[in-house]
């Protein structure tokens, strides 16, 4: 029998703690669904998702119930519509779109990604068809989520496609103003977009990876917290450094990562399909003891945002990599902590009292997960700055050998200070203010490309 | 040409202290009788002993008997002794089967009946203890049982059943496939 201890903090671990698998979440190759015609395309598409997929609700909650472990989320990703897609026109894109959301809504998953494109190194005639219809298509569907890879240390950045998705992002939140605009939470900027990210809204099956794969996203800031609180508690914060912190952080993260790895082996070998990867990312939600603000704040500031915050989180998200990947065979997505304002009541509350601002936000992407994410911005703010926002994020991603990625929301008829609520697991934030608002046009209007970096040069 | 063999189960109690082990093998192998399998624990200074032997057919199980008492006799401390015929049946359907098992905690005030009302539910649920330890935490009183799962009560079963349980009891209780504990405190990852 395992020590007491052991049984006790595990079973804590589920019951009180949070630990949960976030995202079960299927890729499907549909490079072999384009066909000659868009209706015959659509076609291809729903017939090939419904025979994936058809048993992946089911089985997630049949192996959930066998450990008992929730399984939170059921998902899939695509093959970026733009391969799928080339040829077709803006019309076309829009109707896969609405092809994808009758599929995911018929197979009971709650979101489908991979409205994407890869724009690294120039954009196709296809490329621009696609994010033409972004707008629409994310408007007018439930499910589904896009994404566009504007850069890559390989490639460098595309600015000219940056200046399109300012407008792009615009163009979403107002057309669903209604809900605070909302469709923008459903579309991301990427640099070095990983193919195999089982979280959305970001979330595609890359070129490259297998035709059926099952890819786990598990999550456990609650966990991880309480861990910390613990250890703080039994010893004494006067007795403890950072590096006793860390240790700890680590030996947490081993053990959530192994429960997302159990799950996640079950479910593909339940469903006779290849498991790829666990993302081992700390991802937050808007439940109480579900932040990753919260680690922050017991990591020693208190307000997130203060000085410290970017060290802490720092560590944190080295801590979690370390832990994560001795616990999985095969580690990847994005892997490392998440910082999106809306989805953590923590940093959305640091947000509204000012303690957190955009260029902090900034800095701590360079050094954790993903980026500038769920961020809630004035509607007031123009595409320009919002594409010059962008090119900041791109450039740490790019330099830095990482992914980033940003996902705004300019709250139509808000301003900074004003609140708004999605509902769910997209949150709620105050909207954050945007300083320097209309002063990178002339950056933004050079358009072209920042080149790929010397350390692309690897040969 | 080898001799046929009978197999027995003997059980040992003893206030514990050193040389239990010894005195009882001794015994054992002075009858030319094979230890197939023991376990052992000691709780609150008391030691107790299961142990499979096999011995030629001609040793009766009078004459175990016999040779375990004479060493109670030498013991330091009292040596009670129990000798049974093992079973045919019983040791066919022993199965290392481990597919199915699952840690079921329950934790709560310390009082009279406890083990005895989780116990009845393990029963009425046809859950087999395959193991069992308690524990004290943080002032409450934590049954650990490693039970394994009957295929014919579904495990949706047992799990609405133990929350309405939980309920009429006050227990908090928690029932979790016990692979997952492996997983998370062992090295290797249980994989099946």
């Amino acid at each position: 029998m395992p020590r007491h201890d052991e049984i006790l903090n595990t079973v804590d671990m589920i019951q009180k703690e949070n630990l949960d698998v976030r995202a079960v979440t299927m890729g499907i190759s549909l490079l072999d669904c384009h066909h000659e015609t868009v209706s015959s395309t659509c076609q291809a598409i729903r017939d090939k998702i419904r025979r994936y997929a058809a048993n992946l609700v089911s089985t997630c909650e049949a192996v959930s119930a066998e450990y008992g472990i929730p399984v939170v989320n059921k998902r899939m990703a695509v093959t970026p519509i733009a391969h799928v897609g080339a040829g077709f026109d803006v019309a076309g894109f829009v109707e896969i779109a609405h092809a994808l959301d009758d599929a995911a809504g018929e197979m009971g998953i709650d979101f489908l990604g991979g409205f994407s494109a890869d724009v690294a190194n120039g954009l196709t005639i296809g490329d621009r068809a696609l994010i033409e219809a972004i707008p629409q298509a994310l408007t007018e569907t439930k499910k589904v989520c896009g994404s566009v890879n504007v850069g890559s240390t390989r490639y460098g950045i595309n600015m000219d496609a940056i200046v399109l998705l300012g407008q792009t992002i615009k163009d979403l939140a107002e057309k669903s103003a209604e809900q605070g605009g909302f469709a923008a939470a459903k579309f991301v900027v990427f640099t070095n977009q990983p193919g195999d990210n089982p979280f959305m809204a970001g979330a595609i099956h890359g070129l490259g990876q297998h035709e059926v794969v099952i890819n786990v996203g598990v999550s456990g800031p609650g966990v991880i917290a309480r861990a910390l609180e613990r250890k703080i508690a039994r010893v004494g914060s006067e007795n403890l450094g950072l590096h006793d912190l860390a240790e700890e952080i680590k030996l947490t993260a081993f053990r959530v990562t192994r429960s997302g790895e159990l799950i996640g082996r079950q479910v593909a070998r339940a469903l006779n399909v290849p498991f790829g990867v666990v993302d081992l990312s700390l991802a937050p939600t808007p439940k109480v003891g579900d932040s990753v603000g919260e680690i922050i704040q017991i990591l020693g500031v208190d307000a997130v945002g203060a000085p410290g915050s970017t060290a802490i989180v720092a560590m944190l998200n080295d801590a979690v990599k370390k832990g994560g990947t001795f616990a999985s065979q095969s580690v990847g997505g994005l892997s490392g902590a998440f910082i999106p304002v809306c989805e953590d009541q923590v940093l959305a509350n640091a947000v509204r009292d000012g303690s957190l601002v955009l260029e902090k936000l900034e800095a701590m992407t360079s050094v954790c997960s993903v980026g500038l994410d769920m961020i809630a911005i004035p509607g007031s703010v123009d595409a320009t700055t919002i594409a010059a926002i962008i090119a900041d994020e791109m450039a740490i991603g790019m330099i830095n050998g990482k992914t980033t990625a940003v996902r705004l929301i300019p709250v139509p008829g808000k301003e900074a200070g004003d609140f708004v609520s999605f509902g769910g697991l997209f949150g709620e934030s105050a909207i954050a203010p945007v300083r320097n608002v209309g002063k990178s046009t002339r950056f933004v209007n050079f358009g072209g490309k920042i080149p790929a970096p010397i350390h692309s040069l690897r040969n | 040409m080898t001799e046929i063999s009978e197999q027995y189960v003997i059980s040992i109690m003893s206030r514990d202290h050193i040389g239990i082990i010894y005195e009882v093998a001794r015994a054992i192998s002075d009858l030319n009788g094979n230890i197939a399998d023991v376990r052992q624990s000691v709780l609150s200074g008391y030691f107790t002993m299961i142990l499979l032997a096999s011995f030629p057919a001609r040793v009766t199980q009078r004459a175990i008997e016999r040779k375990l008492a004479e060493a109670d006799a030498h013991s330091e401390t009292a040596l009670e002794a129990m000798v049974r015929k093992a079973d045919e049946t019983a040791l066919a359907a022993f199965s290392n089967d481990v597919e199915n098992t699952y840690v079921l905690t329950a934790t709560g005030a310390d009082k009279v009946g406890f083990v005895a009302t989780v116990a009845a539910f393990c029963v009425k649920h046809r859950l087999n203890i395959i193991d069992l330890s308690t524990t004290i935490s943080d002032g409450a009183y934590v049954m650990i049982l490693i039970v394994e799962l009957n295929q014919s009560v579904p495990i949706n079963t047992v799990r609405s059943d133990l929350q309405q349980f939980a309920q009429e009891t006050g227990l908090r209780v928690a029932l979790q496939h016990h692979d997952i504990f492996r997983a998370v405190n062992e090295i290797n990852l249980p994989l099946r």
